[in-house]
């Protein structure tokens, strides 16, 4: 009896918890006008919450999203498509998570991007789009801020996908 | 200090940390539990063979995943969204199931014994796992599959509100089962033989602690990864050892340190960046460290 008292009491926790979950993402507005401002996160967070907008990017679409990771590039030889990204990498650095970007305007590559690894602040308009069975979010509309004294350690070529 | 709590208050309200809190609290609720018995049984590596078993099975299935995708029909689309979106967990629980009570069973009548069949499922699902994600990979970043996989990463923070659901449900089944039956795998954990010639079936309890160990391997692997199973599991149960001689007190001693442990580490992984999965073994440790030093203490005097 003593047993049921405590299971029920348990229960009846675990059903005020899964009340206090929802099942779409919530993200606190950011400051300065940005919808979402990875730029204030930590990397851990970074990592969960660009993650969150490539699985639920239907609730992020339009919003005003600053980033900050290293610059990549990639071309694809076949279709002669030029990809422009943001990498990020997790807490472990195994993995890193990518927000491609599409700059305002008719920028040529690669006078008007930065070097590849150089770390850049981009700031954006939220879309997505498939390919195949993978789901890619981009900004649009995006500007690369000044400089805000970052480095420009790496030119290695970076892979991404 | 507040600067930081400021900061720890603004991610608390982002969905995901939220998921990972609860998630995370839960799991280390369930492993603790059984961690006491496990440990009592000297079954204390029985975590890292399902752990290995669970990494195993999750390669099997994204070769299958990868497989029923290049087939192209829709109903072979389907299935492989189905087995991706949750987290492979449709093939993962039942391999896992089946390795525990395979090891459950070297007891009894079998060619290879205890210890050496831990080691043999857990080395060879380990290798088998690798080979088929390096061979069949199912994203261009093999190293970082297998990193999160091995080390949790931080899966932890990419939950979704399904994994809460089934997580919260899978552990309400795990306490349950514990707080119903708690007297019998009090009996079987101390004298199995006396249990038995009671009259109560210890080997339905024995296939019971095994299956519920299997459930949590899965449902941890998403917070400390496959090789880091085995610390959720043994440290609480082993610093609630050092200052307590009761069961009961040491079960729910080691409910209470697990839980604190696992809170703090994610909280600490989130604010300072630091891998999840090694943070929270990492306070487990230094709690055991503590116990430990109040043990020896307390027998000094």
């Amino acid at each position: 009896m003593k047993h049921m008292r405590l299971l029920a009491a348990f229960a009846a926790a675990m059903l005020l918890t899964g009340c206090g979950s929802s099942g779409g993402s919530e993200s606190p507005a950011a400051a300065d006008g940005y919808d979402v401002d990875l730029t204030q996160l930590s990397s851990s967070m970074v990592y969960g919450q660009v993650y969150d907008m490539v699985n639920n990017s239907e609730s992020y679409v339009g919003k005003k999203v600053k980033m900050k990771g290293s610059f990549s590039y990639y071309k694809d030889e076949q279709t002669g498509k030029e990809y422009f990204a943001v990498l990020i990498a997790d807490a472990t650095a195994c993995c890193s998570q990518g927000i491609e970007f599409r700059l305002k305007g008719d920028p040529v590559y690669p006078d008007d991007y930065p070097h590849v690894g150089k770390e850049i602040t981009v700031t954006g308009s939220f879309a997505w789009y498939k390919e195949d069975y993978a789901t890619y979010c981009q900004l649009l509309d995006a500007e690369i801020l000044p400089d805000e004294g970052t480095s420009d350690e790496t030119t290695n070529e970076l892979s991404w996908s | 200090m507040s600067e930081q709590l400021s900061t720890l208050r603004y991610y608390l309200e982002y969905d995901f940390v939220r998921n990972a809190v609860i998630v995370g609290l839960l799991i280390s609720l369930c492993a603790s539990l059984l961690g006491v018995t496990l440990v009592l049984k000297r079954f204390s590596f029985i975590g890292d063979g399902l752990s290995h078993v669970a990494f195993g099975a999750i390669a099997v299935s994204s070769v299958l995943t990868f497989g029923l995708r290049a087939i192209g029909s829709e109903t072979t689309g389907r299935l492989a969204e189905v087995l991706s979106e949750n987290n492979h967990t449709v093939i993962v629980l039942p391999l896992t199931v089946l390795a525990a009570v395979l090891l459950l069973r070297t007891g009894q009548n079998t060619r290879i014994k205890g210890d050496a069949a831990v080691a043999m499922i857990s080395v060879g699902s380990l290798a088998i796992g690798y080979l088929l994600m390096n061979r069949f990979p199912s994203s261009s970043n093999i190293s970082g599959d297998v990193c999160s996989t091995l080390f949790g990463s931080t899966s932890i923070l990419t939950l979704k509100g399904t994994d809460v659901i089934v997580c919260s449900v899978m552990a309400v089944i795990v306490i349950a089962t514990f707080v119903v039956f708690y007297n019998k795998i009090f009996a079987v954990t101390f004298d199995e033989s006396f249990t038995r010639a009671s009259g109560v079936n210890a080997g339905l309890y024995n296939l019971m602690i095994a299956i519920i160990t299997a459930v949590i391997i899965v449902i941890s692997m998403n917070l400390v990864g496959s090789l880091l199973i085995s610390a959720l599991i043994i440290f609480p149960a082993l610093s609630a050892m050092r200052i307590l001689r009761s069961f009961r007190g040491v079960v729910i001693c080691s409910a209470v340190i697990s839980v604190f442990c696992a809170g703090t580490g994610i909280l600490i992984s989130i604010l300072y960046s630091t891998p999840v999965g090694s943070t929270i073994v990492a306070a487990d440790i230094a709690v055991f460290l503590i116990f430990s030093l109040l043990s020896m203490f307390r027998k000094g005097r």
